[in-house]
């Protein structure tokens, strides 16, 4: 066998090592690539680097292209080789597989013949292959407008799909285009044959239009004439309007029918219509890459045709399954052949006849085996196993394969059979045969009724058996499912026969607890419970009190069951709510003194509030916040009251009576009590205050105030009362030696003053200059005047506060002695000192 | 059926890939891929009294002349010439262009676009030198294939005007 392997294969092996190494040979593509990009090829692995680097080579290269066009080839060629190189890697590849593949069926009935034949002819075997499936089918035709690559017409095979037919048309002239600049093709000849993978595009070029067709298979070279003449007819009939042609293709509509006979042309039908769609995208992806293989697939249209009637009668044995042809040869006019036959195969004798060979000049050596070719097989088990009737044997994919009904006895032979063939010879595959045994019948309807209860929510089958052609089960069901004893109907399960026993449980299934759930929480009409997914969901609308209880069932679902999801039940509390927090702010309000609350309502969201509000009283909008009510929905209307609350009654009392230090104002029960010590002055003004609110119902209480004693004060008012200022006749500042007197005043008014205000009073000194009767009464008016000044101004140096200190002037009016007495006019001229509290 | 075939013609990366992107399938990329050799699309025009199918023959961008495939034009009843607004001299380059396309083939219809509208802070050509050339009563466009702006209405006018 590893001798026939080489004897077959070692020419392919070594043809494509051959090919291999030509590709990849280094030096060719380190010169191409390293000629272009250098440091790019230096740098390969910094992907980063290469891409940024990417539109500076592309640079280059044009520049180089620019430089010398002549070598526009040579040029070309490293710049695509990666990609050429990809798509040769990629065809490679697809050989290697098919290889693999042939390798791998090397003992299939067309593998064998075709080995034989290229090892006999010397052709090579993908020669041989090509040779045998010389099928075609030219299933696209483009008729191309050669000036400008329009599309004039196409017409396409039954079942031939393609993308854009007018895209292709101009890409295929880009081609042609790239392909005449590139290998400096003359005008007039141009690509006329490309190759994708089973796919030809031939092109004919005409003076006006090319004929573009794309023929799937293997077309003769005939077929090339055949088209030159419709291509030839199609320039006959409208040359004119090919010529003038401009895009507007209307009036070349009679082409379509030339056209058609074109794509009518087909040798052998093809089973499918090609993935052409597939074949487009490829068209598309590699435009460029489709010049080299115009030059790739020329090379590869070597292939010779001559075949002898032996060989073809050699070959038809071949074609036969069951026949192996090990040798054959001419020799001296005669025929000879030898190799191996499966006696259910046809007799080679008798195929001889209708090849032309004369029988006499053969001489065969056939000797007898067992084909395992699934064919042959087939035939053997058929005879020797006789299936029943209601039994169908098969090949599928190289596999025997049995259908239908059968008794064990039968099944069990087969098995027998199928285990003895499974060395080396096809599967036999006989699980698609039904046991029909009766017992096995009634298991079989006791299995489908036990697998649909298992189907059946709300029921567990925990056992179940078959005994003594009686049938147990027992298991679990929940009471609000299906009733096991009525499912029975139908099963063709005899009832009689069936032992149950059920329990009772509380199926966790979603349907179950569904149920459950719904006649527990009694969903208000807006909420819709529903299974999704193996959740219980609710949705719709309920107040929080339902939400609030739903949550607490699906908590307490939790365990086990199946997920309970109320997060889509909307709340329809949020305006119940939100009229809570107003009632709240209102409450609140209302708690406020100073304020008072005349009015408010909620509609349509908003809040309206109306009432009165002491100035002094906390502002309403300040005390929103924290109430989570929305500011921007409270409209408002407060009017400024005096409240006579006792607590702004006083405030106000403290703001306009200014008490002195020494009195108390305090709220007790409601009432307002003043204690203290003040001034008799502001102990009236008081009084009168308290007269006024006793009408508005307030009571302010000054009955513990006490005038304030000034006892100790007396003392010194009385002291400074009695000092006087003397002066000379007619001099208005006092001599010498009243400086002591004026040290000791000063003195005395300074500690009078203070302790005044210690006491909340105020204390002025009231400075009053007189003057004796010599000279006019004018005179003495300002003389007085003017000594009452002079006193202020000499205290004041003293450091007496001058707004302490009134000045009048009494003239004469105020004598302290009579005139007339002995020392009258020299006591009369002075400045006497008045004390005034208030 | 009515196909006409047009050129997309301007100096390297100005942005004739992008805009054909940008009026046949309504995208834009940054990335920039140096078209090489041709790179072919089409899109139907619908013009008030009929359809016609562009074939946009998307030319790799080149600002040497002398390098420049004349031979993908035959045939062509259109130009699109593209300018790259931040750079003066591609405006050089797409008149030299036309020039020699005409030579070769004889005056055709076209439109001038400025393109790369968006990047105005960089944009170089004057409005008065876009204003001399509309004084020729050339259809001249001020595009971005990144916003879309006025490619549309380009194409359009150069489908109107080859419909004739
Ligand atoms: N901001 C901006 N960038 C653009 C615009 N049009 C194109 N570009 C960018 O410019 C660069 C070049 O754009 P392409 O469309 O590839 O230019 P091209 O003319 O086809 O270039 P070649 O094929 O090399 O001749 C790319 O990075 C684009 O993203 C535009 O309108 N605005
Ligand atoms: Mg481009």
């Amino acid at each position: 066998m590893e001798t026939l392997r080489q004897l077959l294969v070692s020419r392919e092996i070594s043809e494509l090592s051959r090919v291999t190494h030509l590709l990849d040979e280094p030096e060719q593509l380190a010169a191409a690539v390293g000629g272009v990009l250098p440091s790019a090829a230096a740098r390969a692995p910094h992907a980063q680097l290469g891409e940024a680097l990417a539109p500076a080579v592309e640079r280059a290269v044009q520049r180089s292209i620019q430089k010398s066009p002549r070598t526009l080839t040579d040029i070309l060629y490293p710049v695509f080789l990666p990609a050429i190189r990809k798509s040769i890697g990629e065809r490679i590849d697809q050989t290697f597989q098919s290889l693999n593949e042939t390798l791998r069926h090397i003992f299939t009935w067309h593998g064998l013949k075709w080995r034989f034949e290229s090892w006999r002819t010397g052709a090579s075997f993908s020669e041989v292959v090509l040779k045998h499936s010389l099928v075609y089918r030219i299933e696209h035709a483009f008729l191309i407008n050669r000036n400008s690559g329009l599309l004039i017409a196409h017409v396409t095979a039954d079942n031939a799909t393609s993308e854009d037919p007018q895209l292709i048309s101009s890409m295929l002239s880009a081609i042609q285009d790239f392909v005449k600049d590139s290998f400096n093709e003359k005008e007039q000849s141009s690509l006329d044959t490309i190759r994708f993978g089973d796919l030809r595009l031939w092109s004919e070029v005409g003076p006006f239009a090319t004929l573009v067709s794309v023929i799937r298979g293997n077309p003769p070279e005939e077929l090339h004439e055949i088209i030159r003449d419709v291509l030839l007819r199609i320039h006959e009939e409208s040359s004119e309007a090919l010529e003038q042609f401009e895009g507007d293709s209307s009036q070349l509509a009679g082409v379509e029918a030339q056209l058609q006979t074109c794509v009518e042309l087909k040798q052998e039908e093809s089973n499918q219509g090609f993935p052409w769609l597939v074949v487009t995208a490829a068209l598309l992806l590699s435009i460029l890459a489709g010049g080299w293989f115009f030059l790739s697939w020329q090379s590869a249209q070597r292939w010779q045709a001559y075949v002898s009637r032996w060989q073809a009668y050699v070959s038809r044995l071949e074609a036969h399954p069951g026949i192996i042809v090990a040798e054959q040869q001419v020799r001296d006019g005669q025929f000879y052949i030898a190799g191996l036959r499966d006696p259910l195969a046809a007799d080679p004798q008798s195929l001889l006849s209708g090849t032309q060979v004369d029988p006499a000049q053969v001489h065969s050596q056939w000797q007898f085996y067992q084909s395992l070719e699934p064919e042959f097989v087939l035939k053997r088990l058929t005879a020797s196993l006789a299936p029943p009737d209601s039994v169908r044997l098969s090949i599928d994919n190289d596999r025997i394969v049995a259908e239908g009904e059968a008794p064990d006895t039968w099944i069990d032979r087969a098995r027998a059979a199928a285990q003895q063939l499974s060395v080396g010879g096809p599967v036999f595959d006989i699980s698609r045969v039904r046991d029909v045994s009766p017992e096995v019948l009634e298991a079989e309807r006791w299995q489908a009724y036990v697998s649909r209860l298992g189907t059946q929510p709300g029921i567990i089958v925990a056992e179940q058996k078959i005994h003594d052609g009686q049938f147990y089960i027992a298991g679990l069901r929940d009471p609000l499912g299906a009733d096991p004893q009525s499912l029975l109907s139908g099963t063709q399960v005899d009832p009689a026969r069936v032992h149950s026993q059920w329990q009772f449980y509380q199926s966790l299934e979603p349907e179950f607890v569904l149920k459950r759930l719904t006649a527990s929480l009694y969903p208000p009409d807006t909420v819709r419970l529903s299974i999704v997914n193996d959740r219980i969901v609710a949705e719709g609308e309920a107040p929080d009190t339902w939400i609030d209880r739903a949550r607490a069932a699906a908590r307490q679902l939790s365990a086990g069951g199946p997920e309970f999801d109320i997060s889509k039940v909307r709340d329809v509390s949020p305006e119940a709510r939100a009229a809570e927090h107003w009632q709240y702010y209102v409450s609140r309000l209302e708690a406020q003194s100073g304020i008072i609350v005349a009015q408010q309502t909620a509609r349509g969201g908003h809040f309206y509030i109306s009432g009165l509000r002491d100035p002094l009283a906390a502002d309403p909008q300040a005390l929103l916040s924290g109430t989570e009510v929305d500011p921007a929905r409270v409209h408002s209307q407060w009017q400024f009251y005096q409240s006579l609350d006792p607590k702004f009654v006083v405030k106000r009392l403290t703001a306009s009576l200014t008490p002195p230090k020494s009195v108390q104002l305090s709220i007790i029960q409601g009432r307002i009590v003043v204690v203290g010590e003040a001034p008799a002055a502001w102990i009236n003004r008081a009084q009168a205050a308290a007269e006024q609110l006793s009408a508005d119902g307030v009571v302010l209480d000054v009955s513990q105030l006490r005038e304030l004693n000034l006892a100790e004060l007396n003392h010194l008012r009385e002291a400074i009362q009695t000092t006087d200022i003397f002066f000379s006749s007619g001099k208005v500042v006092p001599g010498p030696e009243q400086t002591p007197v004026l040290d000791r005043l000063a003195d005395q008014i300074k500690e009078f003053a203070q302790s005044a205000r210690k006491s909340g009073v105020t204390a002025r000194f009231m400075l009053t200059g007189h003057s004796d009767t010599t000279g006019r009464e004018t005179a003495n008016a300002s003389i007085s005047a003017a000594r009452a000044e002079t006193v202020r101004a000499l205290l004041n140096k003293r450091g007496v506060a001058p707004e302490l200190l009134l000045v009048r002037g009494a003239g004469t009016f105020e004598p302290a002695v009579p005139e007339n007495s002995q020392t009258g006019s020299s006591t009369n001229r002075r400045v006497s000192v008045t004390v005034n509290l208030d | 059926m009515l196909q006409k075939k047009i050129c997309m013609l301007g100096g390297f990366s100005v942005g004739k890939t992008s805009l054909v992107r940008r009026f046949v399938q309504s995208i834009f990329s940054e990335t920039y891929l140096t078209t090489v050799g041709v790179k072919i699309d089409k899109k139907s025009v619908a013009l008030p009294d009929k359809t016609v199918d562009l074939i946009l023959w998307d030319l790799a961008g080149e600002d040497d002349i002398g390098s420049f495939r004349v031979s993908h034009v035959r045939g062509a009843t259109g130009l699109v010439l593209v300018v790259d607004g931040t750079r003066a001299a591609t405006l050089a380059a797409a008149l030299t262009l036309r020039e020699r396309v005409e030579a070769e083939f004889g005056a055709m219809p076209f439109v001038l676009l400025f393109n790369k509208s968006d990047l105005a802070d960089r944009w170089v050509i004057p409005d008065s030198e876009i204003d001399e050339l509309r004084q020729l009563g050339w259809q001249i466009y001020l595009t971005s294939a990144l916003t879309g702006e006025h490619v549309d209405d380009a194409f359009r006018q150069l489908a109107s005007m080859v419909a004739k």
